[in-house]
């Protein structure tokens, strides 16, 4: 302690400058707003980015609590505006195909059910009968395919997702027109297979599968995914690839129903046909 | 320290306040140039003083100059930077302590050549700082300089007038 008093007294010059210049720096910078604004800015600057690093550590801590305040909240805020659960909003769009003179309804709706853990996904949608929504609409999310509708009631619509055993969609290679069949053989959700490729195509990775056309239920075109990998068979008639999806069926929130105004047109044509 | 020359100094004190304030400060040639002669005071103090009272004055006469200018804080800042820097500039240009004759610097005891490094060199440290201080960002950098060269120029010129005037007035 006498050794620290002794130091202090002998280099009390120094001492003497630091306490002096701190009291008119802080002085300074107290009084003249400039450059304390100047000051306090560079300081929040890191203050902040230090406590940004830490609150993105630490918020995950109370993940939990926070989703089930949110969703009280939520749950809260729903009872009491009941209309706006069921208000439909009038988003309908209409695509006119030139050349074929097609024309595609485009009703927007919300997943309210998703799942993509199962064998068999299926989706449900808050619209349903109430807003033209009927069977065998293709469901797409922009220019990506979703699944198709398989059951509807007034206020709601039932899904197959193409993550499911029963989901065939007639696609084609987008290079060269070859027509071949997607399926998902289950597992991974963002992988499909595509099958009956004729032995004759030559296939590259990344090649882009979009849908034919050839059903009623999609319009041509829309994208399915890409090839990811593939295998030769040489004793069958046909290759098999796996392709990645487009879609990433985790995370649908919203998608579209397409309704194709000349469907019934077209089975009636077809309907016509047998019955001869 | 005799009192006379304790005397002497704080009337320089507050003279050299009165005039900055009064006078130089609006004093503003081309918007570059602003003159501070009160700085004439740390120059001119004894060789004898302790470097605690130095300080100390030196505080307070840049806090007086700044309660004028509304600036409180910036010239104190610089003030003290130079009377921090005084000892170590008089050491290192004095050639040895015969240089040291008299109490007070000045142009008659030491000679011009060591007072104008002593002016100049303190001088610069002063007008550095606070004018650094005050645009408190690197943008202008070159414009600062230009105001720090042409002030300190007008300053230092406007001390050697006066080391002449009382070299003339003892005569």
């Amino acid at each position: 302690m006498r050794n620290l008093f002794i130091f202090l007294r002998e280099q009390y010059f120094y001492f003497l400058f630091l306490i002096l210049e701190l009291a008119s720096l802080i002085l300074f910078f107290n009084y003249n707003d400039f450059q304390g604004s100047s000051l306090f800015n560079v300081a929040n600057a890191f203050s902040g980015s230090v406590n940004n690093v830490f609150n993105g550590i630490s918020e995950y801590f109370t993940l939990k609590k926070t989703n089930r305040v949110l969703i009280e909240e939520m749950a809260k805020l729903h009872s009491r505006i009941p209309e706006a659960f069921y208000r439909s909003d009038q988003n309908v769009f209409y695509k006119k195909d030139t050349v074929v003179r097609l024309e595609y309804k485009y009703i927007s709706a919300k997943v309210i059910s998703n799942s993509t853990n199962k064998r068999n996904n299926f989706l449900m949608i808050n619209k349903g009968a109430l807003h033209g929504i009927e069977n065998h609409m293709g469901v797409i999310i922009g220019n990506k395919l979703v699944g198709q509708v398989v059951g509807v009631s007034p206020h709601f619509s039932w899904i197959m997702s193409m993550l499911n055993k029963d989901s065939h969609v007639s696609g084609k290679f987008k290079k060269n027109d070859q027509l071949v069949n997607v399926e998902w053989p289950g597992g991974n959700y963002r992988k499909g297979q595509v099958r009956e490729i004729p032995k004759h195509i030559v296939m590259v990775r990344g090649d882009t599968i979009i849908t034919s056309g050839n059903s009623n239920i999609f319009p041509e075109g829309l994208l399915i995914g890409t090839i990811d990998d593939f295998s030769i068979a040489p004793d069958e008639n046909f290759n098999t690839g796996r392709i990645l999806f487009s879609t990433d069926f985790n995370s649908l929130g919203y998608v579209e129903v397409v309704v194709d105004l000349m469907r019934k047109e077209k089975e009636e044509l077809k309907k016509s046909f047998k019955s001869e | 320290m005799t009192s006379r020359t304790v005397f002497f100094n704080i009337v320089r004190f507050f003279f050299l306040i009165l005039l900055q304030v009064l006078i130089l400060n609006h004093v503003n040639l081309g918007g570059y140039v602003n003159p501070l002669f009160y700085v004439y005071f740390i120059l001119l103090l004894p060789f004898s003083v302790s470097r605690g009272i130095m300080l100390i004055s030196s505080f307070l006469l840049g806090l007086g100059v700044d309660i004028f200018t509304n600036t409180i804080g910036l010239n104190a800042a610089s003030c003290v930077i130079m009377a921090f820097a005084r000892p170590f500039v008089i050491n290192s240009i004095s050639s040895g302590p015969e240089t040291l004759i008299g109490d007070t610097p000045s142009l008659k005891n030491q000679g011009i050549k060591w007072f104008l490094y002593y002016t100049i060199i303190l001088v610069l440290i002063h007008h550095t700082s606070l004018f650094f201080l005050e645009i408190f960002r690197f943008i202008e950098f070159f414009k600062t300089l230009l105001r720090i060269g042409l002030s300190s120029a007008f300053t230092i010129t406007l001390i050697l007038i006066s080391e002449y005037v009382f070299i003339f007035r003892q005569k």
